[in-house]
This record gives C-alpha cells, sequence and structure tokens, in this order.
C-alpha cells in the first residue's frame, strides 16, 4: 500500500510541529497557573502576520520575528486580562480568539481586498522552523525540571501563595511565561504561513485547540507533548493520503475524531497544576 | 432589578469598544462618521433594516442560550457552531422527507433540530462528566467533525445534494416552513420562538429546583454533592440542553429564512452566540438583548459593505473588542478608581 | 546589636468591611519566646502577616534591629532574617522537601539545580537544631508534624533569625507539641527571637516568656509569662469572664443505636487505604467524639458515613435502616446530618443568596419543591426567615450572597440548615474551626441542647480539648483504625496523645 511510506512518518513530523508548539507554549502557561485557549487566535495571529510582513518586506526572517511579536503581545494582553484584571481565564482566551478572527478577515479584506485570504508571499523553507521547534523542546523539558527557574515556574502554578512567601513575583511569573506562550503560538502560526506559502483564515482548524489536548495527553512535559503531538501529525497526514479513497471530508474528520477519543481515553488523571486558573490575589483578608 | 445594575459595566465596555473601533476604522483608512452613520442606519435605519437585524438576530438568540446554559453550570460549551449545523440539517431532512399538517410538521422539525443537537451535546456533556475530558476542546473538536459531516451530506455525490447548482438540499415542504413576518423580508417566526424560549430558559434556571441544581454544581461542585446533587448528571444535563438549544437555532435558520439546507449557511452564528452569552453575562432574558446588539452589528455590517464605506467585517471586530472588554471585571473597577483618585487630586 | 529585634509601633490594617488590626504596638527582644495570644479574629495573624511583607499596614512603623524600615513584600522580610511558618502549610506537596526549601534561593552547578548541594545543606541544618527529615522525599509523603518540620527548615535556611509559629500547635499531638517546644528552645538558646502566635493559653504559659494579647484588633496588654495566670489571659482575650469548658450535665441514654458504622473500609483520593474497618455506634443522647491528628483517615471516614464517598468495604446504618452508599438526600431524610469540615467548599455556595443557601439539601423536597420543575419562592423565604431568627444569622438581608456574612455567622446558617431538620443524627467535623470564642459557644450550646433531646451526635474535631470537653465517650484514631475507645474521664490528655501517635493502646 503506497499509503504507509517514509514520506507519510517525515510528513507526520511536520504536520506535528504547529501542535507541538502550541502543547509546549501551553504547558508553560499552565505551569505557571495560566490556561490560555486563545492560542487558536494567536496562532492565527502570527500567520497573519507573517503574511503581511512577507508580502510587503519580502524577507521572511523578518515575517518571522513579526509573527512572534505579534503573539507575544497578544499573550501580555491575555496576561493581563487574566492576571492582572482577574477575568475568567477560559472567557478571556475566547474573546481573544473572537477578536483575531474579526481582525483576519477585516485586515486581509483591507490590505489586500480579498476576505479571509492572502496572495502567496515570500516563505523560508518550513523545516528550519521543525528543527527550531525541536531544538525548543528539548530545552523546555530541561529547564522546567532541572532548573532554578523551571523549579520557580512549578511552585507558582501548584501554590502561588508559597511561591509568594519565598519571594516570587507571582504575578510576574505568569505574565512572562503567558507572553512566552503566545510567542510560541505566534511561531506555530509563523509556521503554518511557511508551509502553505500564503495566508487562509482556516488554516490554523482547530490545531491550537489540539495542541492544548496534546498538552495534556503529555501530562504537562515537553517531550511527552511532542510524542502526542506527532500521534495527531500522524493522522493529519494519513488522512491527506486517505482522500483519494475516502470523501474528503470525512478524511478531514479524522484529526478530531482522534482527538476526542484520545482524551475520552485519557480520563483526566493528568496531574493538572494545582492552581490552574485560580486568580491569585495577593492581599487575602 | 439588580441585573439592571449590573448591565452598567456592559454598557461601558460597549462604549470602549466603539471607541477602539473609531481608532481601527481611522488607521486603516476610512471614515469614522461614515462607517458609524451606515452602521446605525443599516442596523435600525427603517422597518426593514431593523427587521433584517432581527433576522440576523434570531439564530444568534439561540446560540447565545447554549453558550449560557452551559456556563450557568461551570461548562464552556464552544461547539454551537457544528450543534447548529446538525440541528439545522437534520430539521431540512424532516422539513422535506414527512408529509404532515402545517404546524405540526414545523414542531416536529423544530424537535429534530433539538434532538440532534441535544446529542452533539450530550456526547461531550458524558465525556466530561464520566472521563473528565476537556469540553472546551471536544465540543470545539466535534464543531469541526459536524460541519464535515453536514457538508459531504450535500456535496456532489453526497446522499443529499439536491441541486445541481449548490451544496443544498431540496426545498422543505410548506408545511414545515416558518411564516414570514413582514412582507419583502426574511423575518420570521423564528424570532418570536426564540425569545419564548429565552423566557423559558430563565425560568427553568431560576424558578426550578433542577435550574437551582444545575446552577450550583456550576457555582461550588463540592457543595452540590453535599446538597445531594449529582454532579455529573447536571453536567450531562447542561451541555445536552446547549446542545439542543443550538441545533433549534439551526433549525429555526432553515425553516425561517432559508427553507433548505445550505452548505455553510452561517456566516458564524455560533461564535456570536458565544459573544452574545458572554455580552449577556449568562443571564436568559439579557441574551435577548446581547443578540439584538449582535445582529445590529452584523446587519450594520452588511450596510457600510454595500455602501462601499468599509468591509463588513469591521462589524466583527467591533463585536471582537466589544467582548473582550465585558470579559474583565477589574476594568470597570479600575477605572472608577482612577475617576476617583483624580477627583481627589482636584480638590487639592 | 540593640537587645530588640522588631518593634512594631500603632499598626493599623483595614480589610474590606473589617478593621483586623486598630493601632497595635508590639515589640521582641532577641533570645525570646514572645507569645501573641486572641481569640481567632483577633489580628494575630494579621499582624505578623505584616512583619512578614505579605500585607502592608495601613499607617505605623516597624523597626528591625534598631532600623527603620518598610517590609514591602516576604522577599524584604526574608533578607532581613524574618521567617515565617504559617497555619496552612506553604508547601508544595508534589515537590520534594529539597525543592520545597530550596525555591528562591537553589544553589546551582551552572544553569542547573544542584540537588546534591541542597541536600547537603539540609543534612547540616537537621544536625544543627535536630529537626529530623528526610530531604527527598515528597511531602505529600510526610506525616502533618515532619511537613511542619519542613517549614522550620524552610525558614531557617533562608537565614530567619527572627521565626514566627503561626498556631503551630494546631496540628500537632500531645508529644509533636513537646517535640516542638523543644527545638523552640534550641532556637532560643541559639540568640534567635520567636513569635509564638496561639489561642491556647496553657501553651502560651508554658513555652513563652512574655505574652502579647490581641483583642478585637486591639493590644490589651502584654505581660512576663511568669506573673500571668490562665483567668486573667482569659479575661483580657475576651474580656468578660470566660466559659472556656463547659461541663455537659449527664444525660441518661436509651440504649438506641442511630449510627452505626460496621467493619468500613474507604480508599483517599490517591486510592492510599485510608479508613480500615472501622466499627463505631453512636447511640441517643450521646456525643461519641472522634480524636487524631489530621490526615489518619477521619475525613475520609465522616465522607463515607454521609455519602460523599464510596466504601470499598462494610457498612453504614442509620436507625434500623442500611444507607451504605446513598446520597446526602436520601441520607438526609432518612435523619442524617453533615455539618461539613469546611464552610466556604461544602457547606455554602457563596455566590447563593442566603434564602437559596438554606435550602441545600432540601430544594427537591416539599415544601420547596413540587417535582423538578416547580419551585415555591414563598416557601423558601419563610423557611430562610424561620433559620435566620432562630439562630440569630445575623445577615444584610435574606437575598444577600452568602459570601457577605462572617464566618461565624455562616456557620450559624449550616447550623441552622441542618439542625432544625429533625436528625436523628448529626455528623460534625471541625464545626468550631475558625471560630472566635463566642461563636464556639453557640455551637457547643446547640450540640448540647441536641443531645439532651436524644440527638446522637458523631464529633470528629483535632481539638483535643474540645473532644474531651464535649464527649461522652471518645474514640482514637490512628493510621485509619480506631485504637481505643474510652468513657468520659477514663482516660487523660497524655495517654490520648499518645494513640494518637499511634503508641501504645488495644485496637478496639
Amino acid at each position: 500500500m503506497e499509503i504507509i511510506s517514509l514520506n507519510l512518518f517525515i510528513s507526520a513530523l511536520r504536520l506535528a510541529t504547529p501542535i507541538a508548539l502550541v502543547a509546549l507554549g501551553e504547558t508553560y502557561s499552565e505551569r505557571a497557573g495560566v490556561i490560555n485557549v486563545g492560542v487558536e487566535g494567536m496562532a492565527l495571529a502570527g500567520a497573519l502576520s507573517c503574511a503581511i510582513v512577507a508580502y510587503f518586506s519580502g524577507s521572511p526572517v523578518l515575517a518571522l520575528i513579526a509573527a512572534v511579536a505579534v503573539g507575544a503581545a497578544l499573550g501580555a494582553l491575555h496576561a493581563i486580562w487574566s492576571v492582572y484584571l482577574r477575568a475568567d481565564h477560559v472567557v478571556s482566551g475566547a474573546a481573544i480568539n473572537l477578536l483575531v478572527m474579526g481582525f483576519a478577515l477585516f485586515l486581509t479584506r483591507v490590505i489586500w481586498g480579498w476576505r479571509g485570504t492572502s496572495p502567496s508571499a515570500p516563505t523560508m523553507n518550513a523545516w528550519i522552523l521543525v528543527g527550531v521547534g525541536l531544538f525548543l523542546i528539548a530545552l523546555s523539558q530541561i529547564y522546567i525540571f532541572r532548573t532554578p527557574w523551571g523549579l520557580r515556574l512549578r511552585v507558582v502554578g501548584e501554590h502561588p501563595r508559597a511561591a509568594d512567601t519565598a519571594g516570587i513575583n507571582v504575578y510576574r511569573t505568569r505574565l512572562i511565561y503567558t507572553v512566552l506562550n503566545g510567542a510560541l503560538c505566534g511561531l506555530a502560526g509563523a509556521f503554518l504561513f511557511n508551509n502553505l506559502g500564503r495566508f487562509t483564515d482556516g488554516m490554523v482548524g482547530g490545531r491550537g485547540f489540539i495542541g492544548i489536548a496534546a498538552m495534556v495527553v503529555g501530562n504537562y512535559r515537553p517531550l511527552p507533548a511532542l510524542l502526542a503531538a506527532y500521534l495527531f501529525g500522524f493522522v493529519d497526514a494519513l488522512q491527506m493520503r486517505l482522500q483519494e479513497y475516502i470523501p474528503s471530508q470525512v478524511s478531514l474528520m479524522l484529526p478530531y475524531i482522534l482527538t476526542v477519543i484520545v482524551l475520552a481515553g485519557f480520563l483526566g488523571r493528568a496531574q493538572v497544576p494545582k492552581a490552574l486558573g485560580k486568580p491569585y490575589v495577593k492581599e487575602q483578608g | 432589578m439588580k441585573w439592571l445594575k449590573d448591565m452598567g459595566p456592559v454598557v461601558g465596555a460597549i462604549l470602549l469598544a466603539l471607541a477602539v473601533g473609531a481608532i481601527v476604522t481611522v488607521a486603516t483608512g476610512y471614515s469614522v462618521a461614515a462607517v458609524f452613520r451606515e452602521l446605525v442606519r443599516g442596523a435600525f435605519g427603517g422597518t426593514y433594516q431593523f427587521a433584517q437585524t432581527l433576522t440576523q438576530a434570531t439564530p444568534i438568540l439561540f446560540t447565545s442560550l447554549s453558550f449560557l446554559i452551559a456556563f450557568r453550570c461551570g461548562l464552556f460549551n464552544i461547539g454551537a457552531e457544528g450543534q447548529l449545523y446538525l440541528g439545522a440539517f437534520a430539521a431540512a431532512w424532516a422539513g422535506f422527507t414527512f408529509r404532515l399538517p402545517p404546524v405540526l410538521h414545523t414542531v416536529v422539525c423544530l424537535l429534530f433540530g433539538a434532538v440532534f443537537g441535544g446529542i452533539w451535546g450530550l456526547i461531550p456533556g458524558w465525556l466530561r462528566a464520566k472521563r473528565g475530558a476537556n469540553e472546551f476542546v471536544t465540543t470545539m473538536m466535534l464543531s469541526y467533525v459536524a460541519i464535515y459531516l453536514t457538508s459531504w451530506l450535500v456535496a456532489p455525490g453526497g446522499p443529499y445534494h439536491g441541486t445541481q447548482w449548490a451544496n443544498q438540499t431540496v426545498r422543505i415542504a410548506t408545511s414545515a416552513q416558518f411564516p414570514r413576518l413582514m412582507h419583502g423580508a426574511q423575518l420570521s417566526w423564528g424570532i418570536v420562538v426564540g425569545v419564548l424560549i429565552a423566557f423559558i430558559v430563565w425560568y427553568l434556571l431560576f424558578r426550578t429546583p433542577r435550574g437551582y441544581e444545575l446552577r450550583a454544581v456550576g457555582q461550588n461542585p463540592l457543595a452540590a454533592e453535599y446538597g445531594g446533587i449529582n454532579v455529573a448528571r447536571n453536567m450531562i444535563l447542561a451541555l445536552t440542553l446547549a446542545g439542543a438549544l443550538a441545533g433549534l437555532g439551526g433549525a429555526a435558520e432553515i425553516l425561517g429564512t432559508h427553507r433548505r439546507f445550505i452548505e455553510n449557511f452561517s456566516p458564524g452564528y455560533g461564535w456570536d452566540g458565544i459573544a452574545g452569552g458572554l455580552i449577556a453575562r449568562a443571564h436568559p432574558i439579557a441574551a435577548i438583548f446581547a443578540a439584538v446588539l449582535m445582529g445590529a452589528l452584523r446587519a450594520g455590517g452588511m450596510a457600510i459593505d454595500r455602501a462601499g464605506v468599509a468591509p463588513a467585517d469591521l462589524a466583527a471586530v467591533i463585536q471582537g473588542l466589544v467582548i473582550f472588554f465585558v470579559v474583565a471585571p477589574e476594568l470597570i473597577k479600575y477605572f472608577r478608581r482612577l475617576v476617583s483618585r483624580r477627583a481627589k487630586l482636584g480638590d487639592n | 546589636m540593640p537587645a530588640e529585634a522588631v518593634r512594631m509601633e500603632g499598626i493599623v490594617k483595614t480589610f474590606p468591611g473589617v478593621l483586623a488590626n486598630a493601632g497595635v504596638d508590639f515589640s521582641l527582644s532577641w533570645g525570646e519566646v514572645h507569645g501573641l495570644l486572641g481569640e481567632n479574629g483577633a489580628g494575630k495573624t494579621v499582624l505578623m502577616s505584616i512583619l512578614y511583607g505579605l500585607y502592608q499596614p495601613d499607617s505605623g512603623r516597624i523597626f528591625v534591629r534598631g532600623k527603620e524600615t518598610r517590609i514591602k513584600s516576604p522577599h524584604v522580610a526574608i533578607e532581613l532574617g524574618i521567617g515565617m511558618v504559617h497555619q496552612h502549610f506553604m508547601l508544595v506537596p508534589r515537590l520534594t522537601v529539597a525543592e520545597n526549601i530550596a525555591v528562591g534561593w537553589e544553589p546551582t552547578r551552572g544553569p542547573l539545580f544542584d540537588r546534591r548541594a541542597m541536600v547537603k545543606k539540609i543534612k547540616a541544618l537537621v544536625d544543627q537544631y535536630g529537626l529530623a527529615v528526610d530531604p527527598t522525599a515528597r511531602v505529600e509523603e510526610l506525616s502533618v508534624g515532619e511537613q511542619q518540620r519542613v517549614e522550620i527548615l524552610k525558614a531557617l535556611y533562608r537565614g530567619a533569625e527572627v521565626l514566627i509559629l503561626d498556631e503551630p500547635t494546631a496540628v500537632l499531638a500531645e508529644q509533636e507539641v513537646e517535640a516542638l517546644f523543644d527545638t523552640i528552645r534550641t532556637l532560643k538558646e541559639q540568640g534567635k527571637a520567636v513569635v509564638f502566635i496561639t489561642h491556647k493559653l496553657h501553651e502560651a504559659l508554658e513555652i513563652c516568656d512574655r505574652i502579647t494579647v490581641l483583642r478585637k484588633g486591639k493590644n490589651v496588654g502584654t505581660l512576663p509569662a511568669s506573673e500571668a495566670t490562665e483567668e486573667q489571659l482569659a479575661e483580657l482575650m475576651v474580656g468578660r469572664e470566660v466559659v472556656f469548658t463547659i461541663h455537659p450535665e449527664p444525660v441518661e441514654s436509651e440504649g438506641r443505636v442511630l449510627l452505626q458504622v460496621e467493619s468500613l473500609s474507604a480508599q483517599d483520593d490517591r486510592g492510599v487505604l485510608a479508613v480500615r474497618e472501622v466499627s463505631l455506634e453512636v447511640h441517643d443522647h450521646e456525643i461519641l467524639g472522634i480524636a487524631g491528628v489530621q490526615g489518619n483517615g477521619q475525613k475520609e471516614l465522616v465522607e463515607v458515613i454521609c455519602g460523599l464517598r464510596r466504601p470499598t468495604g462494610g457498612r453504614v446504618l442509620v436507625g434500623d435502616a442500611e444507607v451504605t452508599g446513598q446520597s446526602p438526600r436520601r441520607l438526609g431524610a432518612r435523619g442524617l446530618v453533615h455539618i461539613p469540615e469546611d464552610r466556604h467548599l461544602r457547606g455554602l455556595i457563596l455566590t447563593f443568596s442566603v434564602e437559596e443557601n438554606s435550602i441545600l439539601g432540601m430544594h427537591r423536597d416539599s415544601p420547596f419543591a413540587v417535582g423538578p420543575w416547580i419551585q415555591s419562592k414563598r416557601a423558601i423565604s419563610i423557611h430562610a426567615r424561620k433559620l435566620v431568627e432562630q439562630f440569630s444569622v445575623s445577615v444584610p438581608t435574606l437575598s444577600a450572597p452568602a459570601r457577605t456574612l462572617s464566618g461565624g455567622n455562616q456557620q450559624r446558617l449550616i447550623l441552622a440548615r441542618e439542625l432544625t431538620r429533625g436528625p436523628q443524627a448529626v455528623v460534625a467535623m471541625q464545626p468550631t474551626r475558625g471560630l472566635d470564642v463566642g461563636g464556639m459557644e453557640f455551637v457547643w450550646e446547640q450540640f448540647l441542647k441536641m443531645r439532651k433531646e436524644g440527638v446522637g451526635i458523631l464529633l470528629v474535631s483535632m481539638d483535643l480539648d474540645e473532644v474531651m470537653m464535649l464527649s461522652d465517650r471518645i474514640a482514637v484514631m490512628y493510621q485509619g483504625k480506631i485504637v481505643g475507645v474510652f468513657q468520659r474521664g477514663e482516660a487523660e490528655k497524655r495517654k490520648l496523645g499518645l494513640l494518637m501517635l499511634g503508641g501504645q493502646g488495644e485496637v478496639a
């Protein structure tokens, strides 16, 4: 059967990359105690920024920087909303998704006159970004579990008051890691752009949420999350090849169904950081 | 009524969003005056325009109720878009498959919409209650599945591909359709049904023991358990109802506006529902007004586009801004403190 | 170096609706153990939290080693050599002892955390102060007493010369208290200054050199411990003659068994067996107290009895009826009610109104409801008003959210709700936790009243004094087993304390 080939496994790695990047970013912010469901919008914003800057400057590298910067900025916005203004984390993230969706449709229309898509623009080899992603994941595995800053990160997410009494600034920690989350999502968006060569408003296609699922399955650890992301990438690569044999819509459903099955089978036994999603109030009566 | 006071921050958020929207308008080279003029005119400028607003508001009302009933139980139903599609298809199918007397046919179609939407809420509900599967992700995933599924059903080669010139089903029987309320506009009885359902949801949540239990689970599952409430069952109920409401919304759209199932008929009503639910602060009656607001933005957006003043999606941007400002409770407090500090300095 | 380690002058601190510290003066000398005495809510923890930089005072001055300073955060406090051991431990259960102690001051080798160096440092401290603990163990595996030692080590590791201990004995058994006192004496000998926050008079008199009493946010007196008496201190604490001990009148039991547990076993949240074949009986006109150190299965036992946890074996009976595994609503119908340990977590829905909370657990029953779809607002209102009046619950309005009530009033509301259901048996866990003396007395009175009327009460409390004072019979629980059952007056505190720590005793 020509479907199963080395090519399939290589494709899987490529398709897994955006998912793995989101999973890594979300691991950081959730370990600090911040839920970010705005990953979908942040990746989309990253992809759009990449397209715009690549189109106008002709430089894929500049575009990459823009994508990461925009993602980081949105991460900061989410952090301000959820950490400092104490909005519900999930609601703030959902609001960001809606905001980005609206902006994406609007800006593509304003800049190019097409609703939701861009013309093609200069890209870099997407495999570079795959390499960057793998490097960051490996680095993170060490960072989180073997360095002092990783230890502080973990304490903030498990017991923010303990971190506070140890002199760690809980708000700032949460801000930093949420910004990092946004930056990684922006990077994921940059990957999607460079992989496709243009921007379309459906290009993230739920991969942000699948990234969250991968993180849960990976139990908040970068390397296992990568494996989970690879599984999803594999199914994604597989369904593309299956489209010759079964209706495309049915094939496209597969990654999503897989995600549901995986989450169902996982029994929710993940070691969720204890303080996840709970706003930290410094002075409590 | 306490909730009138709670509306204060919402109004503030809307104004703030309009202000930022104005900045965006100017920054992208459009005329703020023209945009706002066409926006308001397109939404409220005349009977026909207002009917358009209400037409757009109808499915949004259902999806807002969908989001908020789950929210009241502490759950996030993000899959309203998919539930809407499933309900719409089911209603359309019942509409062109059965031969029934007029009102009965409509009711049966609505039921089909509710049931199939409900199933699509039951699945993630059960997964969350019994398996701890994050419902935000599962409802989102199932939404994609539903959209692809219905897309396949009406695609060329699909079993319900009804006409050659578009991916849609055949027309539903006249006996199933919602009568139009106004000559020359698409506004139908769907809006009446929607408002009715909003009141029913309110009654359910605040005047029945079932609603008490649902809200208790949303506020404090441990205390609810202590009070003898079955947390799992309520979670499943909440998401099933949420799915049913979104499915009803899809059904209403088919029965009232399109009279057949069309691929991609929804310009994002599911997402608008999330916005509507948030803006209404999860209150069913406020959802009516929130839906009208969303509908006004959509209708106004289309008017802006038609008049060539700016792209319709500017309205979507404003909508995103409104939600964004509504969800930050401390933002208002922060502004109040800012104002009072200035006042104190002013006194000196 | 001046003899005065710390001086606080005129400290004022308010929280919304509460004046926690109303101009408090406090001073601490080197080589001194200074007791900070007061009932719950008097402002002791707040005052010390200000010293530790967790809160900022509204006004007042703080002097450390004679120099005026502003302590803006715990980090600053730690740099000044101030350490605090909190009532609720600031430990991450999932991490090891070494990681918990190190965080913020980690020894490093290059960019990596130097685990081995950390373990060595801890071992050195362990030897110096005699606080035995395994640095590589995960905190969740340690006993409560051991966890407290980790907290003290943490403060010492960070260079504390001034050590604040907030209610350290609340979670300890008698013998562990003695070990703690030895540690405190060692610290004193080494010239450190210790603040000992407590509401227990006899402890303050035993270990402290000086005692400052706070009442309603004010410093009402500082005296040398050698000159103070319990009565004097008690009066300062409460401002009136205190009924700190209640002597329940003897009441005849008719010998009926109202609540019974047979060979009950259950697991905790981690799947570890927490209750091991426990058998107990509560009779009419009786208070059966369960004494034990926190974490020996009491929580799980209560949860099983009250329908919140499935047992792995055994039976629960109310009267003659077996109720094992039934829901709390069914149990309520059968006459078993539960006063939960944590009123915020379990007992009330803080965002619901007083009215809505007044029917929690009865919301499906008549007269409040007819089936699942009809609710009588009027009946609920009447019921809520009745509860509030009967139990003197102070509420702004009946529709105010429960979180606007004070802790004492919240507990009154819960008691009102549960005790007016006409139960046969009451299971109460830590019912007076966090309440001031007035609140505690109210709770005790209610229990004694129910007991006189024939109700059987199962009282679980970590406060051994409370258990000994109220119970007709006391059962001691250790590691999930009942290790002794005694009639009132049969066993004294030492013996009970020994059993609570797994010392000698017969298994019941």
